[in-house]
């Protein structure tokens, strides 16, 4: 705990430019307005699991859009189908096919269409469009903070290509890491760290590939008010990360939480209600 | 988990490397001791033999597949032993050219040596104490040796040792000690020698004069022990014809056996039992265990003459009258005197033959038989025919006489194989379960690397490189500890009977009197190429499963 305040501390200037403006609601990053182009989309998205032998339908229909450079945050409450349209805009899960009433699905990024994506081509787009980062964390507790935030890497240059650029990506995810205020944890395992830690080690796999899009499932579900604060100026600072690269792009977040505070730190916020939005409101209004 | 599978892996590869060396080993050791006994090729006619068998070994060596030929008679007889005990042995008579087509001269124990056995420490210290000069007490002292015993055949003086002791012993416990007569102990390079010629040197006469060579194990007055060398005990308790018990030399070579045999006629019956006592030139020590046990071989024209089957005269049938003859020089009646009708030329019952470089025992047994048509044909009537010779299988090879046995034992190779395979693939089955224990338990890490972009097959080959990877470091420390205990077999089983009194090989069940020791490194491969074919099968069900896996419910899953 100590550490993720000294390191939200130490970081508070840094992120001033940008997380004050998302603080405020009002203001909005380069890119982030009306005029910036759509970089998600999903309409007439239905999903139905089925537990035993029942089928629970957790999606009706969902649309949404969100631009480049635009951080939305999906509002709802537990069961409402969030996380659930979440995983699916980041290819992890495919909505269910069209139905009567909802006869035309999609889910897009830019103008590719998720649902008719190969098997393979979504493995790519998680690998190098998205990046996911977990309530939980989900690091993999046998490899260190580095290696962790190596995985995404691994996985995009394959075997070879990763043994030879091995020493270039391991500097690029030790400032990624150290950006992140874990410059002396790198070879620390995740069970050595702290909850605030290892998001933030989650936060930097999920940058590692520089993706366009960075998908937030509860980021601050499982921490205490003042980390989740650190964790929410670290998702804040990642949306300028990479932006050097690609012009003067700003990275697109879609965060899920059930937390209107949380959700207040968004541009704009989707309420999901029972599988359906019901609105998309300011952030300033979701907070009230 | 992981080591769980990895042991279980070393232990079906240690088992099975373990059955199968020792198996296939015995096997192996079996077909290169009968070749070094009986050369590639025996040509063999039993029991009454057949003549002319120089012009058939004459022809054989002219054939460039044959490296040597040597006649031998093999028959059946009984042997007596200095303390009076008798039973039935393989008497064979051999000759020089048998040390062409086997291992004769080297298979002869009692001769000189320098090297200690590995497991002879007061014989390593008796080596040592030459070396350095010094007394072997002082060496045995300092390397608290407590044994006494040592292969005597370290010790040159050993002989003229064991002589001063009996002539320096004339009583133990009340009982006298039978002084052997004078040379019956000789040196070493002598008993060699005399080993090689099937003669020793009679110490009245000086002449040479035809001895006998027993199979090491035949007296049984002789203790083996681990590491393959003999203890010599120096007495052996015998009764003399008087009717007296006597301590006698217990060392085969300064006594003298008995040997008796039964000559039959070419309708196989018996003329009649002749009886020798040959003095026991030397012992020899093939590493069968059968034949050691049970074989005697003497010089060839010994048991020639002792069996009728020396070259000889045919005279004709007595006339009607036999005193009608009156001797045509003193004028005096004699009895008619048998014409002489023919020479019937020396007998042996087998040709030995040995093949040239790496000629296969089969090509040789090919070429022996065409060999032996025209031997058969050019001495019709007086050899069994090509036919019958060919009909009874005759010309035969070792591996041919043995077939049953053989076959015998590489089913039971087999099945046992069959048995360790199904071993094995309750391995697999155990890798199967621990593997999907392992998933089942890595659920979540596998959803976290789909959702960081791994491929479904991505995922699958991660689990079947860890089932070969503990396939792989599995069977090398199976094969490695499997080599270890292959390669120790006989002191751990020595060791075994030691402390538990557990003693499995019994040479004379198991032919030999050593366990086989070496491993078949083909026969590694193929366990180790095994062993990790079956940990990535075992690991191929929980990889599919690895690999289908909902990222959702994995990152889910509790």
């Amino acid at each position: 705990m100590d550490t993720d305040s000294e390191w939200k501390k130490s970081r508070s200037d840094e992120v001033s430019n940008v997380g004050g403006q998302v603080v405020a609601g009002n203001g909005r990053a380069a890119g982030a307005g009306g005029g910036s182009s759509v970089i998600l989309s999903a309409s007439n998205v239905r999903k139905t699991y089925r537990l035993g032998r029942v089928d629970v339908p957790v999606l009706h229909g969902v649309a949404i859009t969100v631009r480049e450079g635009e951080w939305v945050a999906i509002l709802g409450a537990s069961g409402s189908g969030k996380s659930t349209l979440l995983h699916i805009l980041g290819g992890l899960d495919r909505p269910d096919g069209p139905s009567a009433e909802y006869p035309k699905c999609a889910v897009k990024f830019r103008d590719q269409n998720l649902i008719e994506m190969s098997s393979a081509q979504l493995d790519d787009y998680r690998n190098q469009t998205v990046g996911f980062v977990f309530q939980f964390y989900h690091l993999l507790p046998e490899l260190t903070v580095l290696e962790n935030a190596l995985l995404p890497a691994m996985r995009k240059h394959g075997r070879v290509g990763y043994a030879v650029a091995r020493k270039g990506l391991e500097a690029e995810a030790g400032a990624l890491l150290a950006s992140f205020g874990l410059g002396h944890r790198l070879k620390h395992r995740p069970a050595e760290l702290s909850g605030g830690e290892r998001q933030r080690t989650a936060i930097a796999r999920a940058l590692i590939n520089n993706p366009h899009v960075l998908l937030a499932d509860e980021p601050t579900g499982n921490l205490d008010q003042k980390t989740g604060e650190a964790i929410l100026d670290a998702v804040a600072q990642t949306r300028a990360i990479g932006g050097e690269e690609t012009g003067k792009r700003t990275r697109t977040i879609v965060m899920v939480t059930h937390d209107q505070r949380v959700a207040a730190r968004a541009d704009r916020v989707v309420r999901l209600v029972d599988g359906r939005v019901v609105e998309g409101v300011e952030p300033s209004s979701a907070a009230m | 988990m992981p080591w769980l599978a990895m042991t279980s892996v070393a232990l079906c590869c240690m088992l099975t490397l373990l059955v199968w060396s020792i198996m296939g080993g015995f096997l192996d050791v079996f077909r290169d001791i009968g070749r070094k006994m009986e050369g590639d090729v025996s040509i063999k006619w039993d029991t009454v033999g057949f003549a002319h068998y120089d012009d058939l070994i004459a022809r054989l060596e002219k054939d460039p597949l044959v490296a040597g030929a040597a006649p031998v008679i093999s028959t059946y007889g009984m042997i007596s032993l200095p303390d009076d005990r008798s039973f039935a042995a393989t008497i064979q008579g051999v000759d020089e050219r048998y040390s062409k087509v086997s291992n004769y001269n080297e298979s002869l124990w009692w001769k000189p040596t320098t090297e200690p056995a590995k497991t002879d420490e007061l014989g390593k210290a008796f080596v040592d104490a030459k070396k350095r000069g010094v007394p072997l007490s002082q060496v045995a002292k300092e390397r608290g040796i407590k044994t006494t015993a040592m292969d005597p055949r370290l010790d040159p003086q050993w002989s003229l040792k064991v002589a001063e002791d009996f002539t320096g012993t004339p009583i133990i416990d009340g009982r006298p000690v039978e002084v052997p007569p004078p040379g019956s102990f000789r040196p070493w390079p002598q008993m060699l020698e005399d080993g090689k010629r099937l003669m020793v040197t009679d110490p009245k006469t000086g002449l040479p004069r035809s001895a006998a060579v027993p199979g090491i194990e035949v007296g049984g007055f002789l203790t083996r022990q681990p590491g393959g060398w003999y203890k010599v005990n120096e007495f052996a308790a015998s009764r003399r014809s008087d009717g007296k018990n006597v301590w006698s030399s217990a060392f085969l070579p300064s006594r003298s056996i008995t040997l008796t045999v039964l000559p039959m006629d070419k309708a196989g019956r018996d003329i009649s039992t002749r009886s020798i006592k040959l003095p026991v030139a030397n012992e020899f020590r093939t590493g069968f265990f059968e034949t050691d046990k049970n074989t005697v071989l003497v010089h060839l024209s010994v048991l020639q003459k002792l069996l009728k089957m020396e070259q000889g005269e045919v005279l004709e049938s007595a006339p009607v009258n036999p005193y009608a003859v009156e001797d045509a020089g003193s004028g005096v009646e004699r009895p008619v005197q048998a014409r002489v009708v023919r020479i019937e030329p020396a007998k042996v019952t087998t040709v030995l033959v040995r093949a040239k470089g790496s000629v296969g025992s089969e090509v040789l047994r090919e070429r022996c038989r065409e060999i032996y048509r025209e031997f058969a044909r050019a001495h019709d009537g007086e050899v069994p025919t090509f036919e019958q010779m060919d009909g009874g299988k005759g010309i035969s090879t070792w591996e041919r006489r043995f077939a049953l046995f053989i076959g015998q034992v590489e089913k039971e190779t087999v099945t046992v194989l069959m048995i360790l395979l199904v071993i094995s693939l309750v391995c697999t089955a155990l890798i199967l379960a621990i593997f999907w224990s392992m998933v089942n338990e890595k659920t979540k890490d596998i959803g976290i690397l789909r959702s960081v972009g791994c491929s479904r097959t991505g995922v699958a080959w991660i689990w079947l490189r860890y089932g070969a990877i503990i396939g792989v470091c599995g069977a090398l420390l199976g094969l490695a500890g499997g080599t270890l205990i292959v390669w120790n077999i006989n002191p751990i089983h020595d060791w075994l009977g030691q402390i538990a009194g557990i003693s499995v090989w019994d040479p004379s069940v198991y032919y030999l009197p050593e366990i086989p020791n070496k491993v078949r490194w083909e026969k590694a491969g193929i366990v180790f190429s095994c062993a990790v074919v079956f940990s990535v099968l075992g690991a191929l069900v929980p990889a599919v499963r690895a690999a289908n896996m909902d990222p959702v419910r994995a990152l889910r899953f509790e």
